[in-house]
């Protein structure tokens, strides 16, 4: 990748809820050599609550406008936030209308479509590439894998960057650190069920009850994540689920960022592998 | 029975003005989108084609006042599938939004929490610029529970006793998530609510 430098939107859950996902994707990133600088004074992208579409366009219009004054793509760890910051990078770029809507709410959303919006998955895979990570492997990562996606990597299609049915680009992360993916393609993009955490509790414990026995069929050691509200979903929420269903699942659910991390050599505790609710021990005795 | 005399023709336009509306007529009603959604798999009234033709007629009163509209997980599965790109999941949040006007107005009772979950959420933004999870919780629950601070914290430490030592114990919830993180400049994102939402 010829980019050394990018502007780093860590999103909401990165200081508190996904802050193994943050420490892990900052730990990567430096060992790769490429400078993730935090944006000044980025905001929240709306989330999947802002329903209004003027309203998402603007608040990422602010963060897209603060990363183009400093003449950087951003790129951030959460699947929402990507998605909202792509759409709005699109729609501003098509809609000249729209960016004159935008500068009229304040001079701070004066985007002019120069730099682009890219979720840490595809900087990995198709920025980096895996010629440049795989001169950089130092240990093999011996763990059964089943590679969830979920949604917003591969759907919608003005946004998606990886394929709807069967995306991939975790499977090649996954087999190049020396891991295997289960079979888990029915799997990969259903919903976990998150959006509906607070609203409606026992439907979204049902959608992630499926992706997590699904993986446990499948014979799984760990699910692989590349969106915070999938960990809260999966991996925070797992306890409650296993109580309130009378379930036992006990299904390790870690970050793309800290397996890879694992795999270039950097220390399991840098990569916050003891912040995950469900334990990860029995994943860091098949490092090799 | 459909009553024909009590179909809003008008229906469909608004919807079309709506952000998010604007594809709704081009449905031809293949189902495509209902197959493939995980909700309707789970919850065996949930039926986005239905949705789409009802409101197609015009039956204004009964989408507004179905409860499943609540419960799409905006997976985007469906607008992905779409062979008429009618963008399906924007189109259930516009017309969510059209209940939301009607029941600020009075004339609609919503049987949900979810707009009132997303107003808390947008009023975090609002404040701070970024997402206070405190800030949320404590505005929701005092909402659901009829507007009671002190009930409202029952309720809440009764749903979330396991859960928040279960995250505190591993420093996700430490003394740090008590306090908003903000942006600086907290006037721009006043605007951006100011103007957007007519606030
Ligand atoms: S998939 Fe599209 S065209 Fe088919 S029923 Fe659903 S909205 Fe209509
Ligand atoms: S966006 Fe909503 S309606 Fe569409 S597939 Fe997902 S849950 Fe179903």
């Amino acid at each position: 990748m010829s980019e050394k430098k990018l502007a780093y939107h860590p999103g909401c859950p990165s200081a508190t809820t996904a802050i193994e996902q943050d420490m892990s994707t900052k730990a990567v990133f430096e060992k790769l050599g490429i400078e993730l600088a935090e944006m000044e004074d980025w905001n929240c992208c709306g989330a999947a609550e802002a329903e209004d579409p003027i309203l998402v366009y603007a608040l990422n219009a602010r963060n897209l406008a603060i990363a183009e004054k400093d003449g950087l793509d951003i790129v951030t760890p959460c699947s929402i936030c990507y998605y909202n910051l792509a759409r709005t990078d699109k729609a501003l770029r098509e809609d000249e209308g729209l960016r004159a809507k935008m500068s009229e709410i304040d001079d701070s959303l004066n985007y002019k479509g120069t730099i682009k919006a890219r979720h840490i998955l595809d900087v990995l895979v198709n920025g980096i590439g895996m010629d440049e990570l795989s001169g950089k492997i130092e240990k093999k990562v011996n763990v059964k894998v089943a590679p969830y996606y979920g949604c917003y990597i591969g759907r919608p299609g003005e946004t998606a960057f990886d394929d709807p049915d069967d995306p991939d680009l975790m499977d090649k992360l996954i087999e190049l650190i020396g891991g295997e993916n289960v079979q888990f393609s029915s799997m990969k993009t259903k919903c976990c069920g998150g959006p509906l955490m607070m609203t409606r509790e026992d439907i979204a414990f049902e959608m992630a009850r499926k992706v997590l026995e699904s993986a446990k069929n499948a014979g799984a050691d760990c699910i692989a994540l590349a969106c915070p509200l999938c960990g809260m979903m999966l991996d925070a929420k797992q306890p409650d689920m296993e109580k309130k269903l009378k379930i036992t699942i006990e299904m390790p659910v870690v970050y793309i960022t800290q397996l890879l991390g694992l795999a270039l050599g950097i220390d399991s505790n840098k990569l916050g592998f003891n912040k995950n609710i469900v334990s990860t021990k029995e994943i860091l005795g098949k490092v090799i | 029975m459909i009553k024909t005399w009590e179909l809003d023709l008008n229906f469909r336009n608004e919807i079309l003005n709506e952000p998010g509306g604007a594809h709704l007529s081009a449905c031809f009603q293949c189902s495509t989108c209902t197959i493939g959604c995980p909700i309707a798999e789970i919850v065996p009234s949930y039926n986005p084609r239905k949705i789409i033709q009802m409101s197609l007629l015009g039956m204004r009163e009964e989408v507004l006042s179905n409860p499943d509209l609540w419960i799409c997980a905006i997976c985007q599965t469906c607008t992905a599938r779409c062979p008429q790109d009618v963008r399906i999941s924007d189109l259930l949040a516009a017309i969510r939004r059209i209940a939301e006007k009607d029941a600020e107005a009075g004339k609609l009772k919503i049987d949900s929490v979810r707009p009132l979950f997303e107003k808390a959420f947008l009023h975090q933004l609002e404040k701070y610029g970024r997402l206070f999870d405190m800030g949320l919780a404590m505005e929701f629950y005092k909402g659901k529970e009829g507007g009671s601070f002190i009930k409202g914290q029952l309720a809440m430490m009764k749903d979330f006793k396991d859960f928040g030592m279960r995250m505190f114990k591993k420093g996700k919830m430490g003394p740090k998530a008590m306090f908003p993180e903000k942006v600086k400049k907290t006037e721009e994102i006043k605007k951006i609510f100011e103007k957007v939402e007519g606030k």
